[in-house]
């Protein structure tokens, strides 16, 4: 059980620095997913943390001990990778056990660990395979397996569901939830799967570029995401921006874009005839007849029990709500759309960093 | 599916049989030559299908009676054909120079596959530049060297400098292999806490087995058909069967049959060698360990 720190991390290949003054700190026993694009430094950071990749400035610690110079078999973690990089010249039992065996643990004590971990992961069948002799899921728990009978202190996994197909991911995802429940190792989990992290995660860090972009729980992410980037990313559909201003109407804050209208929270930290981009979550759009919101149906796109219905605003501006199946939005008709004043974002055009349209609290 | 018609199918195989038959018939016609007696192999018009089988190249070459009629007839040359130690020094030679290249090549090219050191790519050009060199250059000095430190004419002497000339495409044909074996084993072993020996001897070499299976069976070859070498570098103490195939050329007279009958044998121990290795040469290589 350990607490993972980073303080102030740089990394450079060469001339080229891929992160810098990176700092963050994962409790004892967290859950904490790093999210972001490919090439964002999720991997990088991970990578550090085992010691398969050096850090170029700043301090490793796990459990208030310095890191970075201590070698990977010391650093007491345990590691499952995308590949799940399997033995496959060992049988799925010597897989497990390599890492005991190296230990120098005695027989019995291997064999009782390796079959208390192929219970758990319901293994104890295939213990007697070669990894080519097993589907892709259960790879994937033989990857975990070998992690977990180390006793480890951190776990950590290096996008291990994207190699499997949707449903069996989702079940994957469960699981290892399940598992960290069981276990209550400290977890740094690297995806780019933004559903992964909100299913999974007890913090997500969102990274772009090599910096972070926000960090917090699932909901604090999903209902206050700092910048633009943040409200992109989380969320499928993804959020709708329209570029507009800020007006007084009666006193009262509205948001103006093509076509759109829309009063707003009276806190709002912004000033008249500021540019902002306004975020819409497709899930918070409703029908109406008020007319906040005007355009024409394009496309109503089934996934379902809902609907996404793409709406253009004008030639540049469309947007996506996200309806059950009844709404009666037809292709090529009109709709009126609204929202209401607290599910709105903003976000300042030139910073695109999120305006708090709500008093805090 | 592409539909092709049926003449043009057959014109395709015929051609295709011709084109091997071309190509198997000299080897064909050299393999009955070993069977054939002294005057039947000259003859006009050759024998191609119809001749009278006989051992006696085999015979006379290995120093054993299968116990046939034997004829009483003058050698040409009326030299002692005998050549069986000769391809116990083939054998003893080619075993030992392809374990000895295997071995230093397997360390080599993991070496240069996953460490990190200054100027490794260029290492790695230079090792193959050592090859580009003709054999000839290199042997006429290694007769003199050889002859200063006595290793003329001794197994010692010739084993070395098999393995030697084997090396470089050793190292660089296996180092080839080791890169294909993803580096997320070798991070996934470290992480596991295994040490670099273990790793190699426990998880790379078993995966590798089928590249240096192959590797091997090109050392072997080599080794198998080395001619300057051996024939610069020995005198009485040991010869191959290339070197030695060329002392049935004598002054009366090439003795064919028996040129034949030794070439036919040495075939054997070759193909047995591939035979061996060729289930590890077909075995894939990081099945099962990634996702496909």
């Amino acid at each position: 059980m350990a607490e993972v720190a980073y303080h102030n991390i740089c990394k450079s290949y060469g001339s080229v620095e891929v992160m810098r003054d990176l700092s963050l700190s994962i409790q004892d026993g967290e859950f904490a997913v790093l999210l972001g694009a490919s090439g964002c430094g999720k991997t990088t950071l991970l990578r550090m943390t085992a010691g398969l990749e050096n850090i170029t400035g700043g301090e490793l610690t796990i459990d208030g001990k310095v890191m970075n110079e201590v070698h990977p078999r010391d650093r007491d973690i345990a590691m499952v990778f995308q590949n799940y990089a399997l033995y496959p010249t060992m049988k799925v039992f010597d897989n497990i056990a390599f890492s005991l065996e190296v230990k120098r643990l005695s027989k019995e004590e291997i064999k009782r660990k390796v079959n208390e971990a192929a219970a758990v992961l319901n293994l104890t069948d295939y213990l007697d395979r070669y990894p080519r002799e097993l589907s892709g899921g259960q790879r994937q728990r033989v990857a975990m397996g070998r992690a977990m009978v180390r006793d480890a202190k951190v776990f950590l996994f290096d996008e291990p569901l994207s190699n499997l197909d949707a449903k069996l991911r989702a079940h994957m995802r469960v699981e290892i939830r399940q598992l960290h429940e069981r276990l209550k190792a400290t977890t740094v989990y690297v995806t780019h799967d933004q559903i992964e992290a909100m299913t999974m995660a007890d913090k997500i860090v969102l990274m772009k570029g090599g910096r972070i972009e926000q960090v917090g729980t699932p909901d604090d992410l999903y209902d206050r995401p700092a910048t633009r980037f943040a409200a992109d990313f989380i969320g499928s559909p993804s959020m709708n921006f329209v570029e507009g201003d800020i007006t007084t109407e009666d006193g009262n804050p509205h948001f103006v874009g093509p076509h759109i209208n829309l009063p707003l929270d009276t806190g709002l930290k912004a000033e008249q005839g500021q540019k902002v981009i306004c975020g819409l979550r497709p899930s918070d759009l409703v029908t109406t007849k008020s007319g906040e919101i005007k355009g024409t149906v394009k496309l109503v796109e089934k996934t379902g029990a809902d609907v996404n219905i793409h709406v253009d605003l004008s030639e540049t501006a469309n947007l996506v709500a996200t309806m059950a199946r009844d709404n009666g939005a037809v292709a090529g008709g009109s709709i009126e759309l609204t929202i209401p004043p607290r599910a709105v974002h903003l976000f300042d055009a030139e910073t695109e960093n999120r305006i708090e349209t709500q008093t805090t609290g | 599916m592409i539909v092709e018609s049926k003449n043009r199918r057959y014109a395709r195989m015929a051609a295709a049989w011709f084109i091997t038959a071309l190509f198997v018939f000299p080897l064909y016609y050299w393999g009955t030559t070993a069977f054939k007696q002294a005057k039947e192999i000259f003859s006009v018009p050759p024998t191609v299908w119809s001749f009278t089988p006989t051992l006696r190249n085999f015979e006379e070459v290995f120093g054993i009676s299968f116990g046939f009629l034997r004829q009483q007839e003058v050698l040409p040359g009326g030299g002692n054909f005998y050549m069986a130690p000769r391809l116990w020094d083939s054998i003893v030679v080619g075993l030992f120079s392809t374990a000895l290249a295997i071995a230093i090549s397997t360390f080599a090219a993991y070496a240069l596959s996953r460490m990190d050191f200054r100027g490794r790519h260029h290492f790695v050009a230079w090792v193959l530049s050592t090859r580009m060199m003709p054999p000839v250059a290199v042997a006429i000095p290694m007769f003199f060297i050889y002859k200063d430190i006595g290793l003329m004419d001794s197994y010692t002497g010739i084993i070395l400098i098999h393995a030697l000339m084997n090396l470089p495409l050793a190292v660089l044909l296996l180092k080839s292999f080791f890169d294909d074996i993803p580096r997320e084993i070798d991070e996934s072993a470290i992480v596991d806490g295994a040490s670099r020996w273990k790793i190699f001897r426990r998880i790379i070499l078993p995966m590798a087995k089928g590249g240096i299976a192959a590797t091997a069976v090109l050392c072997f070859i080599f080794s198998w058909t080395e001619f300057i070498f051996v024939l610069t570098l020995t005198q009485t103490g040991l010869k191959t069967v290339p070197v030695v195939s060329s002392s049935f050329v004598t002054s009366t007279g090439t003795a064919w049959g028996n040129m034949a009958a030794l070439g036919v044998a040495a075939m054997a121990p070759a193909f047995l060698f591939i035979l061996l290795v060729q289930k590890q040469l077909v075995r894939g290589l990081t099945l099962g360990s990634l996702k496909q």
